[in-house]
């Protein structure tokens, strides 16, 4: 159990310090969506990894321009990942209630489909949410 | 909540935030909420959406007081998450295994997205 936690440590600090030093952009060795190379549309998660890099260097906007739905949902995740931190440290199994709430997932489910109709719409207020 | 509503009945703002209504076995099965949306961001995406749909099935069965549904809601939602996750992982593989074949030069080609 602990060791998993190790090894995914480890590998998290892999990832960041790949993505803070390599820019996407500019470098190719980055795997491309198979959903966008295929079908030349966005899914909801095109733009993670530049908006990673983006994100890395604490640039926020930037970020935002790549995947607005990853700038938006970092505030839950943090908070998650501090539940999770906080009930290993202690030992108690601490989980937030509001993803058991009935209404989340919906709610979640909704802001994902409209994110990824809308960034495919090639009209002014949808394209800047376009990866 | 009665047992023997209809389960097509969603409790729509019937549950007060955060209390565990009657007829409940056990703690709310696992969810895979989170692990589904980091799943949607960051690899395949309609595994991740299939997870979130079950997430969905499992917090309204489970507040509806079905437990066995709310369980095998989880553990589909725990089977497609996985599934995501690891074609994801294996597209991610695939992919700088072609890179480090290829060389540099034959994926300078592709563009990143």
């Amino acid at each position: 159990m602990k060791l998993t936690y190790i090894l995914e440590i480890i590998i998290g600090l892999a990832f960041v310090i790949i993505y803070y030093n390599f820019n996407p952009e500019m470098y190719n060795f980055f795997p491309e969506c198979p959903f966008h190379k295929y079908l030349h549309l966005d899914c909801p998660g095109c733009g993670s990894q530049r908006a990673i890099h983006a994100l890395l260097h604490l640039d926020i906007q930037k970020a935002a321009g790549y995947n607005l739905l990853l700038v938006r949902s970092l505030p839950l995740l943090i908070t998650q990942l501090a539940f999770k931190i906080y009930s290993f440290s202690t030992k108690k199994n601490l989980v937030m209630r509001f993803w058991y709430n009935p209404n989340t997932p919906k709610v979640i489910f909704a802001i994902v489909m409209i994110f990824w109709i809308a960034r495919n719409l090639p009209y002014t207020p949808f394209n800047y949410l376009a990866a | 909540m009665e047992d023997q509503k209809p389960q097509e009945q969603a409790p729509f703002g019937q549950q007060p935030f955060g209390q565990t209504p009657f007829g409940n076995q056990g703690p709310a099965p696992k969810n895979w909420l989170v692990e589904s949306i980091l799943v949607t961001l960051f690899c395949c995406l309609p595994f991740g959406i299939a997870g979130i749909v079950n997430a969905a099935n499992v917090n309204s069965k489970y507040a509806m007081g079905d437990y066995a549904g709310a369980q095998a809601a989880s553990q589909a939602a725990g089977k497609w998450t996985k599934i995501g996750f690891f074609i994801g992982i294996g597209v991610y593989v695939l992919y700088i295994l072609f890179f480090v074949v290829l060389g540099f030069g034959g994926a300078m080609m592709s563009n990143y997205r």
